[in-house]
């Protein structure tokens, strides 16, 4: 009985998938967005909210066409970007070598490791305010905290992914005449990319945040400036523009890193 | 015999060894006048800080204000995070509507929306709970959805064939087979709270430990800054710990609960 039933269900909902229309949940997924969007601008002009505290889709969408237009958006983007790309190229150059020295020694490991778990689990952006007093104002404080943010998901995953490379593949590898060379790029560095690169994905977020904390904080021009500039003179419009240009760039860079990680755990040789 | 010791407590010593060495190398780059203390202080002028505050119940008064916004902002997560992740994990449609909202709050830089807050809600605690509540959010919701969702097929199926109703399945199985996960969410969910407290206190505030480093740096007093950087690891690193091992618990009451 309870069986029939369940096969009836699932029949039907292979049918449904089967159609030509759109997955249930993409449909509600939809539903509920534009809910939200068409609540979000009637709410205001019913008198429910303060306009001025909301803004409204409509108005967003023209302060967005206006912030491009007329408010030097690719003069702070370019600022902003510069900072990322310079502290996370730095925290790569220096976070995989040291991954690969802790998941290879295991004296370093274990000298490392206390240390490294503590900014690993602390918040590194309580170092905000001395990296600014260190480097000044400028884009290096933001570079550095950027870094510190970065640096510490790869170590650790690069660490991680190391240590779960098949050994019976190094022993393998050792019985046919391998070197240490060899084995470092034919097995461990393929063995844990996929590893590595779910550091690197969590290093996106960290040095997004890490580049709108620092600018919110203290700067003279960027995204976070302009964030700040237009919460203190209450522009909730310009203010969500830019705030929706940072979410929309964070989630496109998590995306694609995600891509690249499935692409490469489907390579990898079983 | 020392050999043996050593070999295994080896990651006991050598963790003390190098905790003790960054000490010993943090005031020796000072004495000897390699680095200007103005930079980094030296550990001698920050323990007798730490004792300065300590005594003026300045540091208590810190603690006691980024706490009482941390165990506001975490309650209110678990709160929302673990009812939407019932609800998302139980019903499929509840999971549809919120995903697009999730994925949003997921790959957002939550501080871009600090001065929204401010606006909102003012200077203060309320931003501050509102930033860190949102911080946490994420984990606490995902965890709680997953651990409900991929409920063990196999026991479902013989509480229903035994004639349990969705009722028994979702307080007998579902929920006690999620809690590992949860509290797995719930550590990483205490980490992120306490950087959102610290982070919004850094903007703005009138205590806590994070506006206490603000508040330093401004005055450019670096031994000052020292004492709060070094409370706040203690207390991320001591709390992270505390839930490592209620989900070790966690995890063992469940195996031991299966067989």
């Amino acid at each position: 009985m309870g069986m029939a039933v369940t096969s009836i269900r699932d029949a039907s909902r292979r049918n449904v998938l089967q159609g030509w229309y759109p997955k249930r949940s993409s449909m509600v997924s939809f539903l509920s967005v534009a809910a939200f969007f068409i609540l979000w601008q009637v709410a205001p002009e019913l008198g429910w909210v303060n306009g001025r505290f909301t803004s409204q889709p409509s108005q967003v969408f023209l302060a967005g066409i206006d912030v491009v237009l007329h408010d030097n958006f690719f003069y702070h983007a370019r600022i902003s970007l510069t900072e990322l790309a310079l502290g996370f190229a730095l925290a790569l150059a220096v976070s995989i070598p040291l991954g690969v020295l802790l998941g290879t020694s295991q004296t370093a490991r274990y000298l490392i490791d206390p240390p490294l778990m503590a900014l690993y689990i602390a918040p590194t952006l309580v170092l905000l305010p001395i990296l600014v007093v260190w480097l000044g104002i400028g884009m290096a404080s933001k570079v550095a905290i950027v870094f510190l943010g970065a640096l510490f998901p790869i170590v650790v995953n690069t660490m991680a992914g190391m240590r779960e490379v098949d050994s019976k593949l190094i022993r393998a590898a050792r019985s046919f005449g391998a070197s240490k060379f060899d084995i470092f790029i034919q097995i461990l560095i393929p063995g844990s990319l996929p590893s590595i690169l779910t550091g690197i994905r969590l290093a996106v977020g960290r040095a997004v945040l890490g580049v709108v904390v620092g600018e919110l904080f203290v700067s003279q021009a960027g995204i976070g400036h302009q964030l700040n500039t237009y919460g203190s003179s209450m522009r909730i419009d310009r203010l969500l523009v830019y705030a929706l240009v940072v979410s929309a760039f964070g989630y496109a860079l998590t995306a694609a890193v995600r891509a690249i990680e499935a692409h490469v755990r489907t390579w990898r040789p079983e | 015999m020392m050999m043996d010791v050593f070999m295994r407590r080896q990651a006991l010593i050598l963790g003390t060894f190098s905790l003790v060495g960054i000490i010993v190398l943090w005031q020796v780059a000072v004495a000897s006048g390699a680095i200007n203390p103005f930079f980094i202080s030296t550990p001698a002028a920050v323990w007798e800080e730490f004792l300065v505050q300590l005594g003026d119940g300045s540091l208590l008064t810190n603690i006691a204000a980024s706490l009482y916004s941390f165990a506001l902002a975490l309650g209110l997560a678990v709160a929302v995070g673990i009812g939407l992740g019932i609800l998302a994990g139980w019903f499929r449609d509840a999971e549809a509507a919120l995903e697009p909202f999730i994925w949003f709050k997921y790959s957002a830089p939550t501080v871009a929306f600090y001065p929204l807050f401010i606006a909102w809600l003012g200077y203060g605690t309320p931003t501050i709970v509102a930033i860190a509540f949102l911080f946490a959010l994420t984990p606490i919701y995902a965890n709680t959805l997953s651990g409900i969702k991929n409920v063990d097929r196999d026991l479902k199926r013989v509480a229903t064939s035994f004639g349990g109703r969705p009722y028994d399945i979702f307080f007998r199985i579902a929920l006690p087979g999620s809690v590992p996960v949860i509290v797995a969410g719930l550590r990483l969910g205490v980490g992120r709270a306490l950087t959102g407290v610290v982070v919004a206190e850094l903007f703005g505030a009138n205590a806590g430990l994070g506006y206490s480093i603000a508040y330093y740096a401004q005055m450019l007093q670096t031994t000052q800054m020292m004492v709060s950087i070094v409370v706040i690891i203690l207390l991320g690193v001591a709390m992270t710990q505390a839930l490592s091992f209620v989900e070790k618990q966690t995890d063992a009451w469940r195996t031991s609960h299966d067989t």
